[in-house]
């Protein structure tokens, strides 16, 4: 669920117009469903709904509305059960159009998962494009989003996750020697355009995140995946290890650098930031170094300053 | 406003009110008529609010519905058009509404589930969300849901909302664009046409207004607000940019390809292989931009050598110099 930001009138507003035609669809709904749905808390629901009562059509000649040209909720449903029901309304029973924006963050998302193999097929994104088109109230500004290219890696994972069958592989992390996994596949992360799969480790006994261009003889098997159930943590563990680094970088720098100071402490001053983390070991941030080339100075440890010179020293050895 | 002044009504309640009453004309409101009948304005009319205040306010609430999607017609004087002091307003539902011949299916519907969850906090997964929760008003069943998937679109670039008004409203953009070696940023004035995600970044596709031509920028490499100038340009021209922009893309990839040498078994090769293609020694691998590519191939060390083009390995030579001088014994 999205982070609930303070909404302006505007965006009220807005709700409000959706709300109707949730309501009428719904025929009765938990205070509790309904501010999720909404992405509001129940108390701002049950303000909306309150609120919704005193809508209704213009007034004649400068009498108050009659009743039954307002909208109405049944206001002992609400009161004892928490539940919503609306009995009268005055009009807004359709939900309104797509705002260009809307249909414009649908069709963009529909981009990325025509990507993943085996959901949906050509007919049904060609013809949900066509609809989302013709239901925006104005032409939605183009954003595309490019497909990267599907191996085979991908068809047989998104195989296994249908087929409720663990895979085995090749795994070869960065500076580690491979290992050999049998893995039961509970979800496939995309993100930044890198496939990443979470299972069950059968080696480690554990849930385990493997990113997928580092996977090599992927290969199905028939054992049926048991633990489909288990929990899953956070997809990512970045930055765990006994090692404390503190590397300093201009701070413009900063998000070129994105994830390693995602659970990193900052301090900048005139311009410059150190950064202190946990990473896994000496090795962890020569890559950094490399590809931020002249940024990022590694202060410490002296063994990972260290690394990151020898690494590019020995890059640098290829031209000699 | 204080929470205890019950003599004026929330705007968003004055909003609805005036959206319920265009709606349920035919011929249409006049602005007196919504000022002195509409609740919201009404009561303001009857405490003896200035009209100018009421008229201005109007104005306001016209706008902020029109942003939010809502087609407000105005009908104007027969004879003399420009003349709005009779003009009425309404809202025609045929408009206003999902048109009624839309329909999706609960497949569908699981795919929409799955395609608006893919924005991580930004803008656009509000819109998505609100999108989404127009087209489940309409009471669609659903199938079960897409699981064993979750894709992610990470939307960092703090340009992007502007960009994306501009597009929508077909108005020039200008903005400060820093080219990697170079010592300050220019302005750059452009007809944005569309937004493009290529390799896990943004870019803006559009024809630079001073350039005369096609032009795709980086959204990382706009170092400063994005502003949207009152300088309109034809709609037509957006038409179609997005396979335009991709295809230019793609176009660039091909042209510049590089030639690699890399260690099997390595970070490097595993990571490249996916975009490669075999060479008579080493692999094809073809990019977009050479300053982002060098990054990467530097932060692989020894595991690759460049071979071609001799700028890529230049590039590459930089960075791994820089980063052994800068780690280096300390003097």
């Amino acid at each position: 669920m999205s982070a609930r930001r303070p909404l302006v009138a505007t965006d009220r507003a807005a709700l409000m117009l959706q709300l109707v035609p949730y309501l009428i669809g719904k025929g009765e709904v938990s205070i509790a469903e309904a501010a999720d749905e909404f992405d509001v808390t129940p108390d701002q629901m049950r303000a909306m709904v309150e609120k919704l009562t005193v809508i209704g059509l213009p007034g004649d000649g400068g009498y108050w509305q009659m009743s039954n040209d307002l909208f109405d909720i049944d206001w002992d449903l609400l009161d004892q059960q928490e539940l919503i029901v609306i009995t009268n309304t005055v009009g807004l029973e359709r939900s309104p159009r797509l705002t260009a924006r809307e249909a414009a963050a649908l069709l963009a998302g529909l981009q990325l998962a025509r990507t993943i193999p085996g959901v949906g097929d050509t007919d049904l994104f060609t013809g949900l494009l066509a609809k989302l088109a013709r239901g925006a109230s104005s032409t939605p500004a183009e954003v595309i989003v490019a497909p990267g290219p599907v191996d085979t890696v991908r068809d047989t994972v998104a195989a296994a996750l249908r087929r409720g069958v663990a895979v085995s592989f090749t795994y070869k992390a960065p500076d580690a020697p491979p290992t050999t996994r049998t893995v039961d596949p509970i979800k496939v992360h995309i993100a930044d355009g890198q496939w990443y799969l979470q299972g069950w480790c059968h080696l480690r006994e554990a849930m385990r995140t493997f990113h997928l261009d580092r996977v090599s003889r992927l290969e199905l098997t028939d054992i049926a995946i048991t633990h489909g159930g288990e929990p899953a943590p956070g997809w990512f563990e970045p930055g765990e290890g006994d090692v404390v680094a503190r590397i300093r970088f201009p701070a413009t720098v900063a998000p070129l650098i994105g994830d390693y100071l995602d659970r990193a402490t900052l301090e900048t001053s005139d311009g410059i930031t150190v950064a202190a983390m946990h990473v896994a070991d000496e090795f962890s941030l020569r890559r950094l170094a490399a590809r931020r080339g002249g940024d990022v100075e590694i202060l410490e440890p002296s063994a990972s300053r260290r690394a990151a010179a020898e690494w590019a020293d020995a890059g640098l050895d290829q031209y000699r | 406003m204080p929470a205890n002044a019950p003599a004026k009504n929330p705007p968003e309640e004055r909003l609805v009110n005036l959206v319920v009453a265009l709606m349920a004309t035919d011929q249409g409101l006049t602005k007196d008529t919504i000022l002195t009948s509409v609740a919201g304005y009404r009561e303001q009319s009857e405490a003896g609010a200035s009209k100018d205040a009421l008229e201005k306010m109007f104005e306001r609430d016209k706008e902020s519905l029109r942003g939010l999607g809502i087609p407000i017609e105005t009908i104007g004087d027969w004879a003399d058009p420009d003349d709005l002091r009779e003009a009425r307003y309404r809202v025609p539902s045929a408009e206003y509404e999902l048109p009624e011949d839309i329909e999706f299916t609960p497949a569908e519907l699981a795919l929409l589930n799955l395609a608006g969850g893919v924005w991580s906090e930004s803008s656009m997964s509000d819109d998505a969300r609100s999108g989404l929760r127009k087209i489940r008003a309409l009471g669609i069943p659903v199938d079960e849901p897409i699981i064993g998937f979750s894709p992610r679109i990470s939307l960092r670039d703090p340009s992007f909302p502007a960009l994306q008004q501009a597009i929508e409203q077909s108005r020039i953009v200008s903005f400060p664009y820093l080219k990697p070696g170079e010592e300050s940023p220019r302005t750059r004035r452009v007809q944005p046409l569309a937004l493009v995600e290529y390799e896990a970044r943004w870019h803006v596709f559009g024809i630079d207004v001073e350039a005369g031509g096609d032009r795709t920028f980086l959204l990382a490499r706009i170092v400063g607000p994005v502003v949207v100038t009152r300088e309109a340009f034809d709609p037509v021209l957006r038409e179609g940019a997005g396979d335009r922009a991709l295809r230019g893309l793609d176009e660039v990839a091909e042209r510049s390809t590089s030639l690699l040498e890399v260690n099997p078994g390595t970070e490097a090769a595993l990571r490249l292989a996916r975009r490669a293609s075999a060479a008579e020694q080493g692999i094809r691998v073809p990019y977009v931009d050479i300053h982002i590519f060098a990054d990467e191939l530097a932060s692989y060390g020894p595991e690759v050598r460049v071979v071609e083009p001799a700028e890529l390995r230049d590039q590459v030579i930089a960075r791994l110099t820089a980063a052994r001088d800068l780690n280096g014994a300390r003097s």
